[in-house]
């Protein structure tokens, strides 16, 4: 018999060491199954949404309070896709202070940060489809900002917006990207992430003649230790979704001000503190983006100086410049994000 | 492991439990679909015990969204009232165009009597504009009594903005002597609590126990106008409000001031029963001031030793008259019937003349606009009176006719 996809996923057996939850933190894992609660989730609610800009917010409410279930439906789609990114940063902080982005996982680790900046694309996205005053400051200056960027911006705005403000065309727009655009994108790079994981060997993990701990456990073991994981997250996701539910607010109405509410969402607050330091395009587009290439070359930083012994542990010498990289770029954005929340005028 | 898997499958049974109790404990959604709007809203899961506003705004016609605005679909008081026009008032003046607005509505034509809106906001009772400009007047900040601005700039009228008088005294006006007009809000106390805009006079002002009335009526009682008028007076001397330090305790003494005389029916009738519509809600220009608006006197329905009251016969059902009756159902009125008229020909709904044998002097019946009173009464005319036709202010007619109290 052929090898399921799953079998591919789940070799007979692995080493103990490096399927601990204190080594992998579990992200991997929890990221894929995230995603498929929220693709699950989505689904679901796409029966209910309806994508017009007089409907859009109705419709979200109806799905919330008149729907049976919708309201745990919704919050559970938006708590599994936050939660996602927060798994997915989680995730990549593990690779990046584990050293597993070197050779031959070096393609790997540039599809699964191309996973990151696609899931936050796709949450923002999602994020603009409730379409209520929630969301229209973010919406207004998220857009106007790619508008900042010389030469492309004006037609890039056109294309992204479909006119000279946000209206039905932009609705329909982000509709389109969420449900097929960069879902199908976050699709195709994620099988093809996670069929890499097994392609370069699993895990990052020494040699088999440097390892200290030879113990290995079996595809039934790794399989329930994922099952616990599910348990304990679907857990989290239900009591979340009971308790905190997903922000709503009125519908964004033709012409007023959108002075409601002023934040960006969550994981875009950093940009938004940076936005107050001056020039969009250099703030809000340029520092961003270059923090991301900062994270691509990762990988290219370092590769001579760590040896394979130094691999499938935390904090490997080798790669010390990369650690202290990455987590000044983390340290900055926490620090943005807070700054952001607090009711400072920076 | 084994016991983590049973930990978190129980842990999660339990909180699957929660899920379903949540949802069988939410509120079962209660719909109206008002025919005007035929957008279906929820307000009634919540709001259902509440009574219908007036016979004029039924619930199943109008719904709540259409006056209140709100979320229709939301069922959570904060997302639900956050939209609210007006906050609990829609009749606010800065929302009223939306809430009570509209051509069929409070906003028509003249023509159709529909014009509500125009008139009140251009009403001295709204824009105040007869006691800015007599203040401005009498401390050299306007060379005549002429209304130049209002609370809020309107047609003819300017805003008022005290911080830019030069006058120490017209500031002091502005800080302390704005509490009446529509859209203030009232000073502090049950006697002074209304509402503003439309509600000011046409919806009970809140119990004593802060508890709301959700009511409009035509149906305007003198106390209600008092929570303006008859409370105390503006000083000129300090430049502020004095409330009246009399403790009445009865209707008489209640409901004026112990500053002038009045005659029997100008407090055992409401106010309302005399002062036509035009004269509270304005008729649509700028009044200087209260006197050019007020035209009502006692030789409106009673005429003078030289003429009878002038009448009006309802001819057709549509007739405004009609409608006013059927707001606040006091009289049966019926087309045929014959009513009496102002000078300015606004219908005086309220008063019948009662049938009677040709060539003799008529008489008239009263209906209180506000209590059930009904009171006939008879014209100048074949009475002792000897009041000079062109002498009929009050203050002629209180010679003879004066209450003692």
């Amino acid at each position: 018999m052929r090898p399921s996809f799953y079998d591919h996923l789940h070799p007979p057996t692995i080493p103990a060491a490096q399927a601990r939850l204190r080594f992998t933190l579990g992200a991997g894992g929890l990221a894929v199954f995230l995603t498929l609660v929220v693709g699950f989730t989505g689904i679901l609610v796409t029966f209910f949404y309806i994508p017009t800009p007089e409907l859009a917010a109705k419709s979200v409410q109806e799905l919330t309070f008149l729907v049976p279930f919708g309201w745990l439906m919704r919050n559970l789609h938006f708590w599994s896709a936050q939660l996602l990114i927060l798994v997915a940063i989680l995730h990549l902080l593990r690779v990046v202070f584990t050293g597993a982005y070197l050779p031959p996982r070096r393609l790997n680790y540039l599809l699964g940060l191309s996973l990151l900046v696609i899931c936050i694309f796709l949450d923002f996205t999602g994020y603009v489809l409730r379409w209520d005053e929630g969301v229209h400051w973010a919406l207004v200056a998220g857009t106007n900002l790619v508008r900042s960027i010389p030469l492309i911006g004006e037609g890039l705005y056109h294309a992204l917006v479909g006119g000279s403000q946000p209206g039905a065309a932009t609705l329909i727009r982000f509709y389109a990207w969420h449900l097929f655009g960069l879902m199908l994108i976050l699709m195709a790079v994620g099988i093809w992430h996670l069929f890499r994981v097994r392609r370069d060997g699993g895990i990052a993990v020494p040699p088999p003649e440097l390892r200290s701990d030879k113990e290995r456990i079996s595809r039934t073991e790794l399989s329930r230790r994922e099952g616990l994981a599910m348990l304990w997250a679907t857990f989290v996701l239900i009591i979340l979704a009971i308790l905190v539910p997903a922000p709503l607010a009125p519908a964004i109405q033709e012409g007023t001000a959108s002075a409601s509410e002023n934040l960006a969402p969550w994981f875009f607050l950093w940009v938004q503190q940076l936005l107050k330091l001056g020039d969009p395009f250099f703030f809000g587009v340029l520092i961003p983006l270059g923090a991301i290439l900062l994270l691509a070359l990762v990988p290219y930083f370092t590769p001579q100086r760590l040896s394979p012994a130094e691999l499938g542990r935390w904090f490997p010498h080798g790669g010390r410049n990369v650690q202290v990289l990455v987590a000044v770029i983390a340290g900055v954005i926490i620090l943005l994000t807070l700054l952001a929340l607090l009711p400072l005028h920076i | 492991m084994r016991r983590g898997l049973i930990l978190a499958s129980l842990l999660l049974f339990v909180a699957t439990g929660f899920a379903v109790l949540k949802q069988s404990r939410s509120l079962t959604p209660v719909g109206n679909t008002p025919s005007l709007t035929g957008q279906v809203e929820y307000c009634l899961t919540c709001h259902a015990d509440l009574p219908v506003i007036s016979q004029s705004h039924p619930v199943e016609t109008f719904g709540c969204v259409l006056c209140h605005g709100g979320e229709p679909l939301a069922l959570t008081a904060d997302l639900a009232h956050s939209t609210l026009r007006g906050g609990g008032n829609p009749s606010d003046l800065t929302v009223v165009e939306a809430s009570c607005g509209g051509e069929k509505c409070h906003n028509g034509t003249p023509q159709v009597n529909r014009d509500h809106i125009q008139r009140v906001t251009t009403s001295l009772q709204a824009t105040y504009a007869g006691a800015i400009a007599q203040v401005r007047y009498a401390f050299g900040a306007q060379p005549d009594l002429t209304a130049q601005m209002g609370i809020f700039a309107i047609d003819g009228l300017s805003a008022f903005d005290p911080t830019a008088e030069a006058s120490p005294a017209i500031q002091s006006f502005g800080m302390n002597c704005l509490y009446c007009h529509l859209t203030a809000q009232p000073l502090v106390g049950d006697e002074y609590s209304r509402w503003s805009g439309c509600s000011a006079c046409h919806s009970p002002s809140p119990r004593e126990d802060g508890t709301l009335v959700h009511q409009l009526t035509t149906s305007v009682a003198y106390t209600q106008c008092d929570k303006c008028h008859n409370r105390g007076n503006y000083s000129l001397l300090d430049i502020k409000f004095h409330p009246r330090e009399d403790a009445p305790t009865d209707r008489l003494h209640d409901y004026y001031q112990p500053i002038a005389e009045f005659t029997r029916c100008e407090w055992t009738l409401d106010c309302i029963d005399c002062h036509t519509r035009q004269e509270a809600m304005g008729d649509g220009h700028i009044y200087n001031n209260k006197k050019e608006i007020q035209y009502i006197r006692c030789r409106t329905c009673h005429g003078t030793i030289e003429s009878l009251p002038l009448t009006y016969t309802i001819t057709d059902e549509n007739d405004l008259a009609l409608r006013l009756a059927f707001l606040n159902p006091k009289v049966d009125l019926k087309v045929g019937d014959t009513i009496l008229m102002t000078d300015k020909g606004e219908l005086l709904w309220n008063i019948r003349a009662l049938p009677g044998v040709e060539g003799t002097t008529p008489s008239y019946e009263l209906f209180s606009k506000a209590t059930d009173q009904r009171l006939t009464f008879s014209p100048v005319i074949g009475s002792t009176c000897q009041q000079k036709p062109d002498q009929q202010d009050a203050r002629d007619c209180h010679e003879c006719h004066a209450t003692q109290r």
